[in-house]
């Protein structure tokens, strides 16, 4: 049974996954399943293009515990694609290592060559990107926002059961979401991300009154989350953060290092704000304006007012 | 009173990686090399650890010649004793062929109780080598963890995901991959960096492993590897007077329907 798997546990980014599925299995000519977390995934699931849904366990299950039963599910797989969460991260190189095959992290293209599977992802934080080929079968992980969930339906894929057991040995004590009272930062179409250049958590004023202006959410650094807790972890971006993809994203006070733009370098327009000429985000912005935030922020706010 | 490895890269310092203009090929004649930045934090945790509880940590890499160059950075990080595999098939390898030398060595000089690494290294931040090892070693595993407690046998791990906290716990032995936040790690004193020239090392040679040519084959091989460029537009307005650049910005945003 050679064929093309997928599994997310993230409802949206399975959907996501079956758009490069669907490329997958018209180059190969092979049937694709679906791997369901549970009964509503695979309902919800089976009419987006798959041959058949397998419902694999239930909203309580341990992802990461399912790698022994997946990689049976999937032994004569060509190309299992697992959504890039964290917790899909790892589920998918415990499966590959059972598999004993290759793994891709993060790709952002995929595509059959030469009977091999041809995936493009980054390295070095960003710094380079680069085509990895890998034999079949092939792992591949993906992460959220990288395609578009297809839009035409299809007549409902045949919908089994095929319960896997999670790793006992570990006991989950508690889950705890994060991000209840956020707002999704990755679905936002105008971000201004916010960086060190400002002096003080009250000062984050000036960048939130010109959101209100602009329509646009605030993001920031990973030192204004991470260190400085002036905004929610889930509100910074980049490498070890969120990756978006807004119309429009206006740096303000942050100095475009790698590790920081490779979460946002997709985005449509980047702005920069910024004192230092020489600073790294200039080059990695449309518009850019040099000079000092405090200055420039309440007037660019007033200007757009009118 | 647990007996801990660590697991570290030796990577190349990508802040002095330059890409060449002309073919966007990477030039890394001037990078130094450094312990990866997530292995340091797994290197300090170990270390942590044994501070509290007693127990030892030896650390293990797997990488070209160029990993001696590591061993004084990590023995003054902590470790007792450290292990090294150098094989000219790191340069080229994935995450399978780490997995498989780092799996091959634990066997011969294990068992551990905790095996910890960091959740990615700072190159190909595959973030796979953590559970591929457990899986390898047939051990459990806590991936992202970001707080670690342990007592006795029991380890609690408090791991931080996408959406969520989660708080697990396991029976040792297990492996750890852990992120940055779960601590700073220490710049070694004088001290620890004089004492680090006097503690053992060891090879592990990939035959002592019993590794084959095809062990240390990637599956996963690196093509085309091309500088990241941005096409942006880089209009960039400087003028000293603020208003005139803003008004510049305002009208820019709104010939994009931006404002
Ligand atoms: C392994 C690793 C992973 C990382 N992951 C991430 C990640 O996911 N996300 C992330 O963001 N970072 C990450 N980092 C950190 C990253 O490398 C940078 O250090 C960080 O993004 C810099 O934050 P910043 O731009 O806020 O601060 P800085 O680099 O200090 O920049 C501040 C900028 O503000 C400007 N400025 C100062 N005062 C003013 C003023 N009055 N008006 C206008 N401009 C002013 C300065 O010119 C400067 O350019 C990571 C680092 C490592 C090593």
């Amino acid at each position: 049974m050679a064929g093309i798997f997928i599994f997310s546990e993230d409802r949206a980014l399975a959907a996501q996954l079956l758009t490069p599925a669907l490329e997958l299995k018209a180059a190969l000519g092979e049937p694709l399943t679906v791997l369901a977390l549970d009964a509503a995934q695979a309902t919800e699931l089976s009419t987006l293009g798959a041959d058949k849904v397998l419902v694999v366990g239930d909203s309580a299950t341990w992802i990461e515990g399912l790698g022994e039963p997946l990689a049976a599910l999937v032994a004569h797989a060509s190309v299992v694609l697992v959504g890039g969460t964290l917790r899909g991260k790892h589920l998918a190189a415990d499966v590959a290592a059972r598999l004993k095959t290759g793994m891709t992290t993060d790709a952002k293209a995929v595509r059959i060559a030469g009977g091999k599977l041809v995936a493009t992802r980054i390295l070095y934080a960003g710094l380079a990107v680069c085509d990895e080929e890998l034999p079949l079968p092939a792992v591949v992980t993906i992460r959220a926002r990288t395609f578009l969930a297809p839009t035409t339906t299809t007549a409902a894929a045949p919908i089994e059961q095929a319960v896997a057991k999670a790793d006992a040995r570990v006991t989950v004590e508690s889950v705890t979401p994060t991000s209840t009272a956020g707002v999704d930062i990755t679905a936002a179409s105008r971000l201004i991300a916010v960086g060190r250049g400002f002096r003080a958590k009250d000062d984050l004023k000036l960048a939130e009154d010109l959101g209100k202006v602009l329509g646009a959410e605030l993001a920031c650094t990973r030192g204004i989350a991470e260190d400085e807790h002036w905004l929610p972890i889930e509100r910074y971006i980049g490498i070890s953060g969120q990756t978006v993809k807004p119309e429009l994203y206006l740096a303000v006070g942050l100095s475009g290092q790698v590790q920081h733009m490779v979460g946002c370098r997709e985005s449509k327009t980047i702005v920069a704000i910024n004192n230092d000429e020489r600073s790294p985000i200039f080059e990695a912005a449309d518009y850019g304006i040099v000079g000092d935030l405090y200055e420039v922020l309440p007037l660019l706010t007033a200007a757009l007012r009118k | 009173m647990p007996n801990c490895l660590v697991c570290y890269k030796w990577t190349l310092d990508e802040q002095d990686i330059k890409i060449k203009s002309e073919d966007l090929s990477l030039d890394s004649s001037r990078a130094k090399g450094k312990i990866s930045d997530f292995d340091r934090n797994a290197i300090e945790e170990a270390a942590l650890l044994v501070e509290k509880l007693g127990g030892a940590v030896a650390a293990l890499s797997y990488g070209t010649a160029a990993v001696k160059q590591s061993l004084k950075d990590v023995l003054s990080r902590g470790p007792e004793k450290s292990y090294w595999v150098a094989d000219a098939s790191a340069e080229q390898a994935d995450a399978t062929v780490t997995a498989t030398v780092l799996a091959a060595a634990i066997r011969k000089i294990g068992p551990f109780d905790l095996i910890l690494l960091g959740e990615g290294s700072s190159d190909l931040f595959n973030q796979q080598t953590a559970p591929r090892l457990a899986a390898l070693l047939g051990l459990p595993c806590l991936s992202f963890v970001n707080k670690l407690e342990v007592e006795g046998d029991v380890v609690k791990a408090t791991r931080k995901l996408d959406d969520s906290v989660e708080v697990v716990t396991v029976k040792t032995p297990v492996v750890i991959s852990v992120l940055s936040e779960i601590n700073k790690p220490r710049i070694p004193s004088l001290k620890q960096v004089l004492s680090a020239a006097k503690k053992p090392n060891q090879e592990l040679t990939v035959a002592d492993l019993g590794l084959t040519p095809e062990d240390l084959a990637p599956k996963a091989v690196r093509k085309s590897v091309k500088g990241f460029v941005m096409q942006r537009k880089n209009i960039i307005f400087k003028e000293t007077a603020a208003a005139a650049n803003v008004a510049k910005l305002k009208e820019s945003l709104a010939s994009l329907g931006l404002s």
